[in-house]
């Protein structure tokens, strides 16, 4: 329970020390909130936050205390990959994705503005495997892969890293069947997947790559998807092959994929190079 | 119980002063840490939510828009004279409030920054709480109920009184906090642990499923974790404006920690 308060008596001379103390300590406090609250923000916001000469006077202050936008970028950029090494260590391969009814599934959504290959480039498109075990080069027709391995249906929510989501029915093979038939090189431990998704709305060059950690590849609801909603993929979303990583944001759910390089090394991602995060684990 | 007796003891020994202790020093670090953390959990936070609002209406054919955060500063923009004619009236709320429309990746990186830096002076703040035995005068009691409701009416009632001159008594008090104040008190951190719940419901569903799943699905920790933001950014006015009504010594207990206001039990911020 709540005891009363107990008054003390205290010399003014220790009030007043007291006092300015915390009041110095207030008002540093509050300068140096300002100033690495105007650090952290990206520069075109600033344009439109105070008057011109308090931005210089912002300006200077963060100069003169050496942040700089260099050292901004390291920080947050280190936020992102403290941040990915808590989903990492959240990560469980034992753990499924939550799956919903057939009933829950909800309208397609394309995100897409960019321009998807038309249909005539199905016949002639094939899946690249390199990285591999046995040191070569596999290429996989579509055939091939819908009859070498075993069909898996699962209803998962995507989630896009703008806020919505969507629940569909995929059908697919699993991406851990694809490296059991096809072993990466002893010491692989990611997979850099390419895209025939490759055109901005303008029509010029926009590659989409992604990475993708082995153990999530290995989850048994991580599938290589054909189908959805019962029927092979649409051009836009991804035919005739796409990755369907549930546990995973959605921009990691590579479409139309041409290609799986297996590596050592971390690959490029191109939403990483784009400043979001390179893990991106749900 | 008259405030004349504050001075009595002043009178008795003149070099030295009667204060109580109201805050632990870790309590108010973190709630002056608060200020900025929050501000920029809500500006990131808005700006997250723009590239897919959660609570949306069909296009509106007139404005373009189908957001109602959209639709308020549409508002904004047409109906207050400092705001008219910004080139960007849907995104008003975004681009005045928020660090922007189209920044959803920068956002992102603070939000995570701050969100951090939340639950870090989170910790410091229940750790300040229990140090400085705080925590007694904020549990809720069964009295709060009728105290809450008298509370109500003094506030319902003071500025007629004094408009009127009549008297108009203050209930009296005999914790730390009026019933209000408990009750505004106390809701800050279970808000702050609402927030936090919600943010990792909506950050980590598939890995944290059980807690998803306390919010219903991934759209209700969304509607969860607006709505805690509201709340947050609601509590701030009355807060401020009622310290300010309060006075100079209820500021100046949250920097230094104690308040000379000894035989008086009317704190009302």
């Amino acid at each position: 329970m709540e005891k009363p308060e107990v008054p003390v008596q205290l010399p003014v001379s220790k009030l007043r020390a007291r006092s300015r103390r915390d009041f110095l300590l207030f008002g540093a406090g509050t300068l140096a909130a300002a100033a690495g609250f105007w650090w952290l923000m990206p520069d075109d916001t600033r344009q439109m936050h105070l008057t011109p000469r308090l931005r210089d006077w912002m300006d200077s202050l963060d100069a003169r205390l050496g942040a700089t936008p260099e050292r901004r970028e390291k920080y947050l950029n280190k936020t992102l990959t403290f941040d990915d090494d808590i989903a990492e260590a959240l990560y469980s391969p034992d753990r499924s994705v939550r799956t919903y009814s057939k009933s829950d599934v909800n309208p397609l959504r394309n995100n897409y503005n960019g321009r998807t290959p038309g249909p005539e480039y199905l016949p002639g498109w094939t899946l690249t495997l390199s990285g591999l075990a046995s040191g070569k080069i596999e290429q996989l027709t579509i055939g091939d892969l819908l009859s070498k391995f075993a069909h898996h249906e699962q209803v998962t929510r995507l989630f896009c890293v703008e806020g919505w989501s969507m629940i569909a029915w995929w059908g697919g093979l699993r991406f851990a069947d694809l490296l059991r038939a096809y072993p990466p090189a002893p010491g692989a431990k990611w997979a850099r997947l390419d895209s025939a998704v490759g055109l901005d709305s303008s029509g010029n060059p926009d590659p989409y790559y992604v990475s993708i950690d082995l153990p999530t590849a290995r989850h048994p609801q991580a599938l290589l998807a054909t189908h959805v909603s019962g029927k092979p993929l649409p051009l836009a979303h991804g035919a005739p092959l796409r990755l369907l990583v549930p546990m995973k944001l959605g921009l990691k759910n590579i479409k139309a994929v041409t290609s799986i390089a297996y590596s050592a090394t971390e690959p490029a991602d191109y939403w990483n190079e784009r400043g979001y995060s390179k893990y991106d684990g749900l | 119980m008259s405030s004349a007796a504050a001075a009595a003891p002043a009178a008795v020994r003149p070099a030295a002063r009667a204060v109580v202790v109201k805050h632990h020093a870790l309590v108010r670090l973190s709630h002056w840490f608060n200020v900025p953390i929050l501000f920029g959990l809500i500006a990131t936070g808005l700006s997250i939510y723009w590239a897919a609002p959660v609570f949306q209406h069909a296009r509106d054919a007139a404005t373009g828009s189908d957001d109602y955060v959209a639709d308020l500063g549409i508002w904004i923009v047409r109906h207050v004279p400092g705001a008219a004619g910004d080139h960007d009236p849907g995104g008003w709320v975004y681009n005045r409030l928020g660090i922007g429309t189209f920044h959803l990746a920068q956002a992102l990186r603070l939000h995570w920054l701050f969100a951090y830096l939340f639950m870090a002076n989170g910790l410091l703040y229940v750790l300040g709480l229990f140090l400085g035995e705080g925590y007694r005068a904020l549990l809720p009691r069964l009295s709060d109920v009728p105290e809450a409701l008298k509370m109500i009416r003094y506030y319902v009632g003071v500025v007629p009184a004094k408009l009127f001159r009549r008297p108009w008594p203050h209930p009296p008090v005999k914790s730390k906090y009026n019933a209000l104040q408990r009750g505004a008190y106390f809701s800050m951190p279970m808000l702050g642990i609402l927030a936090v719940a919600s943010g990792w419901a909506m950050h980590k569903p598939v890995q944290l499923p059980w807690l998803e799943r306390l919010f219903i699905n991934y759209n209700g920790a969304r509607i969860v974790h607006f709505l805690v933001m509201a709340l947050f950014a609601a509590f701030v006015v009355p807060h401020v404006v009622l310290v300010f009504a309060d006075g100079w010594d209820t500021f100046r207990s949250m920097i230094v920690g104690w308040s000379e206001r000894v035989r008086e039990p009317h704190g009302k911020a």
